[in-house]
């Protein structure tokens, strides 16, 4: 077990929704201000957590024949208690992501984890998987929450700072309205994927001459 | 090893799936009964702001006819009455409050709860200024009420004109069945 290593996988080389290009929909859908895509992001990252724990504790118990449905069970469930509890608890933010939350038992993420990951490793090693894994997608929601907001609302932190409305940093009759609908998340996703390609060849040229130079 | 003979195998499978099945069953009952009553209350809460919000003095329930098959619930207080409709939006239905005055014409509206696209239909529910700037565009409304794409009087929300005529839809029901309550 490798901690740094799953952390910068997490984050970047394996990165669930640059690299991976895993859960889309709530990708494309919700990155419309901070505060949607920090919420979005904690939520996948409990459930992909308590998820991973799960399903990686109860491996041995599950036969293979009927892991799926075992494994779907299991994320409703906890995607279930996250959404009540959010309508208990934070109601605002269950008004302002209204559908995507039950919607997170089929974003791919979350199973494809339970698949790729959790059925093969350890508990620990799993929990860290959930924890950096979603760690990965909220940083890259939240990126592309950013630039959409400021270039299609002209804020930043909307929901969030500000009493709701954003710090305002374009005037309202500038922003271009094309970048909060979807189309202008494929463009903002796109250049946040190209960015983060171009960051990991700059790591690793890094630290080859790192190598070169010992 | 022995193989497992075919009444085991199922068996096995199906009993594993139930076991799992009911311990998720039990733990969602469980946060179900903490978390209910609150989002009960929550609810109750929204839904007296929502008439407060669009009927000053607020009202109390009374019996209606409605023919749009919209109209879940009416208010009727001093100052006019408040009716509760839900218009299919884009991604389901928005349930709303519209608040008509004795004279009637509509006070205002609130939206009670939406589930539209957000940043964009989610914007006629925000508390912010464009969407109050679009929800008070309905204030001193009476008759028919449509965007004006449609020749009415409302300016739709960017890139959400159908939640936009879900609502006229949703105020003109309310509208009519104001007009029946007598």
């Amino acid at each position: 077990m490798n901690i740094k290593k799953q952390f910068y996988e997490g984050l970047l080389t394996k990165n669930p929704v640059t690299v991976q290009l895993l859960g889309m929909c709530s990708t494309m859908a919700i990155t419309t201000s901070l505060f949607n895509g920090l919420g979005m992001g904690v939520a996948v990252t409990i459930i992909l957590t308590c998820s991973n724990i799960i399903i990686s504790a109860l491996r041995k118990f599950i036969p293979s024949q009927i892991r799926i449905a075992a494994y779907v069970t299991i994320i409703a469930g906890f995607v279930t208690i996250v959404d009540l509890a959010i309508q208990a608890f934070l109601p605002d933010l269950s008004t302002s992501l209204g559908v995507f939350i039950p919607l997170i038992v089929v974003n791919c993420i979350i199973l494809g984890r339970a698949e790729a990951f959790a059925s093969k490793n350890g508990v620990l090693a799993s929990a860290l998987d959930g924890i950096f894994q979603g760690i990965g997608y909220t940083v890259a929601l939240t990126i592309v929450c950013v630039i959409r907001e400021l270039l299609g609302s002209g804020t930043f932190g909307g929901g969030l700072l500000n009493g709701g409305e954003g710090i305002r940093l374009i005037p309202a009759e500038y922003p271009a309205m094309l970048m909060v609908m979807p189309v202008g998340g494929f463009l903002v996703l796109g250049c946040v994927i190209a960015g983060s390609q171009w960051l990991m060849k700059h790591l690793d040229i890094k630290s080859k001459k790192k190598e070169a130079a010992k | 090893m022995k193989k497992e003979s075919t009444v085991h195998y199922v068996l096995r499978l199906t009993l594993t799936l139930l076991v799992i099945t009911s311990l998720v069953a039990v733990a969602l009952a469980g946060v179900n009964a903490v978390t209910a009553p609150r989002i009960a209350a929550q609810q109750e809460e929204k839904t007296q702001a929502a008439i407060e919000a669009v009927l000053p003095g607020g009202g109390a329930a009374v019996a209606f006819t409605d023919a749009t098959g919209l109209v879940s619930q009416v208010y009727q207080g001093e100052n006019g009455c408040a009716v509760q409709v839900t218009p299919a939006g884009f991604n389901g239905g928005i349930t709303m409050m519209v608040g008509i005055g004795t004279d009637g014409a509509v006070l205002g509206i609130s939206i009670i709860s939406q589930t539209e696209t957000a940043g964009l239909g989610a914007v006629a529910a925000a508390d912010t200024a464009a969407g109050e700037a679009f929800r008070s565009q309905f204030a001193g409304t009476s008759g028919t009420v449509a965007v004006t794409k449609d020749g009415g009087q409302i300016d739709a929300i960017t890139g959400a004109t159908i939640t936009s005529r879900a609502i006229c839809t949703g105020v003109s029901a309310a509208l009519e069945c104001a007009a029946n309550l007598g």
